[in-house]
């Protein structure tokens, strides 16, 4: 008999619980889908916002395909790292832009680059987000040609091509 | 003796004193991962135990159950399942996380904050902690007496 309370009460706490989840979760600006996208074979993980399925910027899912556009284009490289992971091992002659210091940096970049350089993004791959935010960041300010290498530099430096270091 | 621990088992104060301090620590556990849901969602993906599919559910729903059931239990609304409920969810921290300390899986447990800031050093001690926590609840599971309300009034029922 005292279980059958006990169960009881619990039901309606749980209940309240998720019925406020779900509700403030579709109200809140930050809420995110009920289903993310955290398969790292698929792409880079992430939550997803509701009813996103991705983002727009253009992804390079495959070392050797970056390896080619480094080799053969005057693409630049940068780094959206912090400054400690960068100056340990980076992709040879990319720029590091820390995503926690753009706003700092942003302006001697853009004093530095033409709008239409072409321009690829990455992070510390599959599991890290910061390569889309900074694509993100550099397309509102003016950047049209960027894309974004989801292997970041531990999908570089595992197919064994050069890695720079300060 | 035996007159003595009951006595402190079943002192309403001290059940108060619990029931504050673990309703406290699980609300203020609760808020930065209300307050942002893709951080928490990928501390839960950063812990590899979970189907891919329950994720983002167990990312909305646990920190709401947490606040939900720390405020019951300041309140005094249900007490004893709100105890229930949180050492239900401490029980299955501990072992997520003793899971993840055994097979050498390095993570941030993202108990308090979801910043990500791999702040893992000390998954033991967070083990430990959840230990207090679950005794704080379990005497207030135990306890037999009236309980007080939230500002320490007797109820009368």
């Amino acid at each position: 008999m005292i279980y059958g309370k006990t169960i009881k009460e619990i039901m309606i706490l749980v209940g309240v619980s998720v019925a406020l989840a779900l509700v403030v979760n579709h109200l809140s600006p930050r809420g995110i889908a009920l289903v993310g996208q955290w398969d790292t074979a698929k792409g880079v993980i992430r939550p997803n916002a509701p009813g996103e399925d991705g983002y727009r910027i253009a992804e390079i899912d495959r070392v050797s395909d970056a390896a080619k556009i480094f080799y053969d284009d005057d693409t630049l490289f940068v780094d959206a790292r912090s400054t400690e992971d960068y100056e340990s091992g980076h992709i040879p002659g990319a720029i590091s832009l820390p995503i926690g210091q753009f706003d700092e940096k942003i302006e001697s970049f853009i004093n530095q680059y033409p709008p239409d350089q072409p321009i690829v993004t990455y992070c510390s791959g599959r599991t890290c987000e910061d390569s889309h935010h900074l694509a993100r960041l550099l397309s509102d300010v003016g950047f049209s040609e960027v894309r974004i290498f989801i292997d970041g530099f531990p999908g570089w430096e595992a197919e064994g091509y050069p890695i720079g270091k300060f | 003796m035996e007159n003595f621990k009951l006595s402190i088992i079943n002192n309403s104060w001290i059940e108060l004193a619990a029931r504050w301090i673990l309703g406290l620590t699980f609300i203020y556990a609760s808020f930065h991962k209300i307050l942002s849901p893709t951080d928490f969602a990928k501390i839960v993906y950063g812990y590899a135990l979970f189907p891919h599919v329950l994720i983002n559910l167990i990312a909305i729903i646990i920190p709401f159950l947490e606040l939900v059931a720390g405020l019951a239990l300041i309140l005094g609304f249900y007490p004893r399942s709100a105890a229930i409920t949180i050492n239900i969810l401490l029980l299955a921290f501990m072992a997520a996380l003793t899971i993840n300390i055994i097979r050498g899986h390095e993570f941030d447990c993202g108990c308090f904050s979801a910043d990500q800031n791999g702040n893992s050093s000390s998954s033991k001690m967070t083990v430990l902690r959840d230990i207090f926590y679950f005794l704080c609840g379990l005497l207030i599971i135990l306890f037999e007496g009236k309980r007080r309300n939230g500002f320490g009034r007797i109820k009368h029922e």
